[in-house]
């Protein structure tokens, strides 16, 4: 028995050798994924730290996104629910109807967008304040000068939106007022705006730089009626002029090539995000707009989802002679199956529309189209070759899938992928000559405005000039120049037009579009997952 | 000195004669006979051992025998299918004994734990299933072997798909947030993979159901363990099995579609001028081939069983199936005078998949009847002569499964190592290696001419990828079992130490020159030099540390009591919470023994509590992590930037399971009746959930956290009811049933939430994208279909759907219906409320036929197909068949998923019917035993669904299999199949 329990002792011996050594060690082994302790130690990893700030702006140029809210919910888009497809919940529907809920997720996806580049730039900020880089200062200026154009997109989509700024604050945030989050920007940006570069070539490309603050603040007072109830008209006008009498910017002399899909060369893209198909994917406005028969078109590798449409009205405001006078030549209008005659904007470029081919020059045909109905309510008017017609029949249900004069404003590339390489245009000379137009125009220096818009007319290409301003014909220049870049909401509600009965297509069983200036609908609502995740934020007013 | 000397020869002798004698006197000659109790027949072939030794015999034809054997001896007398006897020899020379056919309910041997009790011990909730009631026919899963046989426990494989795995699902739903299936040990290996074992080398299946049972695997019992057990060799005659069956697989059900006649009929439809059954194109007749051979014997000091199983697996979807290759040797040596046992346990598998593609079923069913498979127009060599139209969401389905090629080859090796010793007989240690390895190989190429796959648009599209799981097991374990008084105590204590090791990669590329290479020379692909090429890999790890105790307290077979806790630590927990206490007390009481009741043999009461745990699904979520988001464009070119992929959260920890059960077993009417009746009620806490959370702070949207609390209850029933015993007709029935009730009374904890009410899934595209189907709400039951009601149908064809809350309005204030949470409605129930399973088997002389029918009852299921294709939208009708099920009303023109899509979907199946014929084989042959047998599967369903299968899903199949979006019948299910086998069964 003695002996027994001696080999007992051994065995329980042998066994706590075995406790005292790695055999009750828990901590986690990390193979393939990068934590913060093994973080940040050379200057490339550095680097790749501040591109988290940038890279986080990839999100524009994808469906369902901030981009997909301002533009749809304005009058330059419209996704129509078309038979079975793109119905999608009714989500798309309620943004363009103004019937905006908390739920949509696409608010949600926006929110995410926004706070999370906002958060990256405060962890790197954090990150860099800490340590003792050379590089720090310069990456913190600049950080803090994105940090505020994402609080300005914040601002202006959602308004009432928490600040926070310390990344050690741990705390949830409360929601502060549109008023708070305006001068909160525009503080960052009178700091910050000294301390960057203003240079212009490729170590800017891309980047953040005096110019882009510039012009961030320079929207900031075009738009401080709406933001704060006071105008600031002369200051919007200082900045745009800084930015213009630099003369690092110039017009090119094609529209299009700033949008081509090497547009890196142009002269006049102030902030671009740089996308590509290989580094840098996620800009995929080839996959959201055309026919999925449009494959053969461009020799893509997948098939596109036919989505994304120019609304009817909008397009014609191009093509309308009585509303931009020009030379006079074959245009396509309406649903009429042979072109017409209409003012041949040089950014008609703008729009894919028309009978469509294949690469090798034959019609394209569309098998899965409606039956052929020359009225164009029940059926498309030339049936089955696919042609784009600028006629919207209604939204929905029975959206035509070949109605719409589609996005094509940056280049299709020819056996392309679902990822394009035109880098995204944030910023442009043009918005600042056309800001700077409004500015003078509201401060009644018409005169000068008129040449402002007058410069942008000649370089569009075959247009007269205009030889006077209205506020209308103001805003239709505005829209046409800048088309699908983000500004048509923004402007629509700064020119009093938002709340319009825009489109006022058929088949609709609602009452037509119509809020006044200053209507709640003008803020998107908080998104719900957010007021669920952090109770301190309020919802705006007017949604429940 | 004579007289001296006679005294020592005297004394020498008596030495002698006393040595002798005490060589001798000590074994006598016994003899005697050993009869039948009930019958008082003698009983031929009953082996008789003296305990101890190696003294052995075995009864003649008449029951007798004879053995030697000393007074202080004691004969074992054994019988298969009768209880031991043990007589102490004593000074008799004439032992005649009579054996007693054992009641199998309460004296066969049940598989728990760390360990083996009698059924009459167990005092928590266990089912124990033999090889014998195991399911028949074609099984190729083991888990297919014990569908329908456990109460509470529900087996699913939706549609015939043979790479498709089983869900299992063990008293409903145990954690929403992490794996939910139950934990899988193979000989004492945890977490063993079940393709490392046949089905014909199980022995048996132990479900272990209750929280009391499992509570001794810890953070890994939460949803039930499944122990298995192979076969082993058996001292003695050496045995040789070979089994050999031969099945054919045909189409038992799909969806009813328009033939081109009907479809021709619908206005406006486009006639292409063919007459395809798409349906009949895209499926076959598959074949299998089954072979088992398996050698297993003994000695005293060896015993070993190797067995080899090869399946040819051919499905009934174009190039679909498997050949599987194992191998299994289990050996069990005994040393130093059998006081050291080791056992090793090779198995090895190789499976080479086909997996044919589930999209060619999906489009099979949209393609326009009229349509010939093969196209003669010009541009038909661009797909490889298959018909192509470039509409939207369709693909040739025979082109889809015959073009692409998806392989894969997977294996597996578990090998594990056993030492015991036993220092006394009361006092035993065993130390136990065990290590796994499992290695999955992909391999798919779409070649230039395949419009589904990629392979078109990407000029050819191959994907290999390998993942590799590996993972090794130590455990040492100390045994102590003493006996006080009346009372009987056993003590386990041990040590338990497991490292997982998981990775892989994978390559995906296009742009080939040719389609001649398919997979296997991915290098020639142009992508890699434009940039287009995918290429990714991953390694992750963690680790469980264990020490566990249990304590049994048995007093006469009357009282019970046990007693066990496992302390487990896992590298997946938070750095706060590192450590879980995982306890569990059980007690029974046999009142057969305390009361004298007539016919009753056993009647034990238990009750049991248990906790449980359940550990993060993934390695690594309690830290914050930076992973690979994209590129950069920094001074001129892009460099690789990296952000945030999750938030820390050091508090993470397991979800924990407080369940009660209390139960009844019993043998009555003279052991004609025995079963157990249990039910139960479980808690779960602290559920691991993606949470979203305010970003800032944070630096991630959503943060895992533990949230929420759920709680499930349930009855369990099982019957077995010898019906008729006489000598040449047996009949057998056997009943088992059970109900379900779940609750999520929460998801939230302080101001974080999952969302009061949160709404999953999504039908999906053409136009259905951000349609959500599954309501979670708290305080609710789980799985809620969700979606709005349709009362009528507009002149234009669309569904009106019902204003329910109005709170949308027309511009005259009246209510609108809105298409919102608003106006929708729970449509039905994703979990049955009540499963059966039913067996009879019959014996006639020879034959025996046994049937076995399983049904669910009380769920309901989206019917997909319906929800986008029962229409005569204009797309539909030119384009795509339509779906035309007893639903169909040519009237409805718009797909738009309201409740008319949500069916009931109770359904009874006869899972199985077998007959088969034992051949007579005299005696002293060479052939012990001949069997032929012919197996059907799933010959007939009774249910009023009109989809493919009524079967239960338990996830969303298009949504990683998501807990928390159950009862979707998605529109590439593989269709269901009737499987006949033929077999042969021969033992030497």
């Amino acid at each position: 028995m003695k002996k027994i329990i001696n080999v007992r002792y051994f065995v329980i011996g042998l066994v706590m050798s075995f406790f005292a050594s790695s055999c009750i060690d828990l901590k986690e082994e990390v193979f393939s994924a990068v934590t913060a302790e093994n973080f940040f130690k050379t200057d490339e990893e550095f680097i790749s730290a501040l591109g988290q700030a940038y890279t986080s702006l990839g999100g524009l140029g994808n469906h369902s996104g901030l981009w997909s809210i301002n533009e749809i919910a304005s009058d330059e888009i419209t996704v129509s629910h078309k038979g079975g497809d793109w119905f999608d919940g009714g989500v798309l529907l309620q943004l363009h109807q103004h019937e905006f809920k908390s739920d949509n997720p696409f608010f949600q996806n926006s929110w995410n967008f926004l706070f999370g580049g906002i958060n990256t730039c405060n962890r790197l900020i954090f990150s860099f304040e800490k340590l003792d880089n050379p590089n720090s200062p310069a990456f913190i200026a600049e950080l803090r000068a994105l940090r505020a154009l994402y609080y300005y997109w914040a601002m202006d989509a959602f308004g009432n939106i928490p600040i926070v700024t310390d990344f050690a604050d741990v705390e949830a945030p409360a929601t502060k007022s549109r008023k708070e989050v305006y001068d909160f920007v525009l503080k960052e940006l009178n700091e910050v705006i000294p301390l960057l570069k203003a240079t212009k070539d490729g170590t800017t490309y891309g980047r953040m730089t005096k110019w882009s603050a510039l012009m961030i603040r320079m929207k900031l007072y075009l738009n401080a009626e709406v933001y704060t109830g006071t105008p600031q008209w002369a200051l919007a006008a200082a900045d745009a002029s800084e930015i213009i009498n630099s003369g690092v910017y110039s017009l090119m002399p094609s529209y299009k090539a700033n949008f081509a899909i090497n547009n890196s060369q142009s002269t006049e893209n102030i902030f671009v995000y740089p996308y590509d198909k290989v580094f840098a994917g996620g800009f995929n406005w080839v996959m959201m707009t055309l026919h999925i028969v449009s494959q053969a078109t461009f020799n893509l590798t997948q098939q596109p989802w036919n989505g994304y449409q120019t609304v009817e009205e909008f397009y014609n405001s191009y093509v309308d002679p009585a509303k931009n006078p020009g030379t006079q030549g074959p245009v396509w209008k309406g649903l009429a199956l042979t072109p017409s005659t209409g003012t041949i904007d040089g950014r008609l470029s703008n729009f894919l529309v028309g009978p469509q081919f294949r690469a090798d020059g034959t019609t394209l045909i569309d098998p899965g189209v409606e039956p052929t109905d020359p009225t164009g309510r029940n059926g498309d008017p030339n049936g089955p070759p696919l042609t784009f017609m600028p006629y919207l029949n209604e939204i929905s249900p029975g959206g035509l899938r070949q109605a719409g004069a589609r996005i094509a404003k940056y280049e299709f590339e020819r056996g392309g992928t679902n990822n394009m390489s035109n880098d995204f245009v944030i910023f442009r000379l043009s918005d600042v000559i056309l800001s700077l137009a409004e500015a003078r125009f509201r401060l009644g220096q018409t005169t000068e405005a008129l040449a402002l818009v007058n410069q942008i007319r000649a370089r569009a290409g075959n247009l007269d000039p205009f030889t006077t301003l209205t506020a209308e014909s103001l805003l239709a220049e505005r829209g046409r120049e800048m088309y699908v870049e983000m500004t048509r909401r923004q402007d629509l509600i700064r020119f009093k037009k938002y709340g319009d009965a825009w489109w006022p297509f058929a088949g609709m069983n609602r009452p037509k579009l119509v809020h006044s200036p200053g209507s709640f609908l003008e803020l998107f609502p908080i998104p719900a997952p957010q007021l669920l995740a952090n109770p301190k934020l309020k919802q705006n007013p007017g949604y429940n | 000195m004579k007289k001296q000397l006679r005294m020592i020869f005297v004394f020498g002798l008596l030495f002698v004669f006393c040595v002798g004698h005490s060589a001798y006197a000590q074994l006598a000659k016994i003899t005697g006979k050993v009869t039948d109790v009930t019958s008082g027949e003698g009983m031929p072939g009953v082996s008789i051992l003296v305990k101890g030794t190696s003294r052995g015999a075995v009864t003649d034809l008449d029951g007798n025998y004879s053995i030697e054997a000393g007074p202080n001896e004691v004969l074992i007398i054994t019988f298969i299918g009768f209880q031991p006897k043990e007589e102490l020899v004593g000074t008799r020379l004439v032992i005649n004994t009579s054996l007693a056919e054992s009641i199998q309910a309460l004296n066969e041997v049940v598989v728990v734990g760390y360990g083996t009790q009698e059924r009459k011990e167990i005092t928590s909730a266990v089912t124990s299933v033999k090889a014998e009631s195991f399911n028949q026919g074609t099984v190729n899963d083991p888990r297919q072997l014990l569908q329908g046989k456990v109460a509470g426990l529900n087996i699913a494989r939706p549609g015939g798909n043979p790479n498709g795995g089983f869900n299992m699902r063990l008293r409903g739903i145990s954690s929403i947030g992490e794996n939910a299936s139950p934990l899988i040990v193979i000989d004492g290996v945890i977490g063993a993979s079940l393709s490392t074992v046949d089905p014909n080398d199980i022995e048996s299946m132990d479900v272990l159901k209750d929280g009391s049972a499992a509570a001794i695997y810890g953070t890994r019992g939460s949803s039930g363990v499944i122990l298995v057990t192979t076969k082993a060799g058996k001292k003695g005659r050496t045995v040789v099995e070979f089994n050999s069956s031969v099945a054919t697989e045909n189409v038992a059900r799909t969806i009813n579609v328009m033939t081109a006649e009907e479809y021709k009929q619908i206005p406006g439809s486009r006639d292409l001028g063919g007459n395809t059954d798409w349906m009949d194109e895209v499926t076959k007749t598959g074949f299998s081939f089954i072979n088992n051979l398996s050698l297993g014997g003994g000695n005293e000091g060896t015993s070993y069983r190797i067995s080899i199983n090869s399946r040819n697996v051919d499905g009934v979807g174009i190039n679909s199936g498997f050949d599987q290759l194992n191998a299994r040797l289990n050996l069990t040596q005994r040393a130093l005078k059998d006081k050291a046992v080791f056992s090793v346990n090779i198995s090895n598998t190789s499976i080479d998949r086909q997996f044919g593609n589930e999209n060619s079923f999906r489009y099979a069913i949209i393609s326009n009847p009229t349509l010939p498979v093969m196209d003669p127009m010009p541009q038909s060599p661009n797909f490889g002569g298959y018909s192509e139209r470039d509409i939207f969401d369709w693909f040739n389905p025979v082109s889809i499964a015959e073009q692409n090629i998806a392989d894969g080859r997977d294996s597996r090796l578990l090998a594990s190592i056993r030492g015991e010793y036993n220092f006394s007989s009361k006092f035993r240690g065993a130390v136990f290696y065990a290590s796994q390895r499992e290695t999955d190989w992909r391999g798919s190429y779409s070649p230039k001419t395949a419009k589904f796959g990629g392979g078109f648009g990407r000029n050819g599209l191959a994907t290999i990828q390998n993942n590799e799981r590996l993972n090794d097991l130590f455990e040492t374990t100390l045994n102590y079992d003493e006996t006080a008084g009346k009372v009987g105590m056993a003590f386990l204590a041990g040590y338990s130490y497991q490292e997982f090791f998981n990775q892989g990669d994978y390559t995906q590329a296009g742009n080939f020159l040719t389609d001649a290479f398919t997979y296997n020379n991915i290098g020639a692909a142009l992508d890699f030099a434009n940039g287009l090429a995918t290429v990714s890999s991953y390694a992750n790890s963690n680790k469980l540390v264990a020490f566990f105790g249990r304590a049994n307290f048995n007093l006469e077979d009357t009282y019970l009591l046990s007693v066990s806790a496992r302390y487990e630590g896992s590298t997946r927990f938070g750095a706060n919470n590192k450590w879980g206490l995982f306890p569990a007390i059980s007690a029974g009481v046999n009142i057969a023994n305390l009361l004298d009741m007539s016919g009753v043999s056993a009647m034990k009461f238990r009750v049991s509590y248990g906790r449980t745990g359940t550990q993060p699904g993934e390695s690594y979520l309690s830290l914050l992590r930076f992973g690979r988001q994209g590129n950069f464009f920094y001074n001129g070119q892009f460099v690789p930037s990296y952000g945030p992929v999750s938030n820390a959260n050091p508090d993470l920890a397991w979800e924990t399971k407080d369940e009660y059960n209390i139960g009844l077993d019993f043998v009555i009417l003279n052991n004609k009746l025995d079963g157990a009746i249990d039910y139960y009620t479980r808690v779960t806490t602290g559920m691991i959930l993606p949470i979203n959370v305010p970003v800032p702070p944070n630096l991630f949207p959503t943060t895992q956290l533990n949230i929420g609390e759920m709680s499930n209850s349930g009855l369990e029933v099982m019957l077995n009811y010898k019906a008729i015993q006489k000598s040449d007709f047996r009949w057998t029935t056997g009943i088992n049933f059970s109900t379900l009730k779940t609750n999520l009374k929460s998801l939230s904890s302080g101001d974080l939430s999952f969302g009061e009410v949160n709404y999953r899934s999504n039908f999906g595209s053409p136009g259905q994208n951000l349609t959500q189907l599954i309501r979670i709400q708290e305080n609710g039951p789980l799985g809620q279909i969700w979606g709005p009601v349709q009362v009528g149908i507009s002149e234009t064809g669309a569904p009106i759907m019902k204003v329910i809350n109005g709170t949308a309005k027309d511009a005259n204030g009246n209510p609108v219906y809105c298409n919102c949470n608003d106006d929708r409605t729970q449509l039905g129930t994703a979990y049955p409320t009540l499963n059966f399973g039913f067996n009879n088997t019959f014996n006639y002389k020879n034959w025996d036929l046994n049937f076995f029918f399983r049904g669910s009852f009380g769920h309901y299921l989206i019917n997909s197909y319906r929800g986008f294709y029962e229409n005569t939208e204009s797309t539909t009708v030119q384009n795509w068949n339509i779906v035309n099920t007893k639903y169909f009303d040519p009237k409805i023109t718009k797909a738009e998923y309201n409740s008319t899509h949500v069916e009931k979907a109770d359904f009874v199946v006869l899972d199985n019917a077998t007959l088969g014929y034992n051949f007579n084989v005299g005696p002293g042959r060479a052939i012990g035993r001949i069997r032929t047998f012919i197996s059907v599967q799933n010959p007939l369903m009774f249910t009023g669904y009109t989809g493919v299968d009524p079967e239960v899903r338990y996830g969303d199949s298009e949504s990683g299999n998501d807990p928390l979006a159950p009862g979707i019948e998605r529109r590439a299910t593989y269709f269901t199949t009737t499987i006949t086998t033929l077999g042969l069964n021969l033992s030497f």
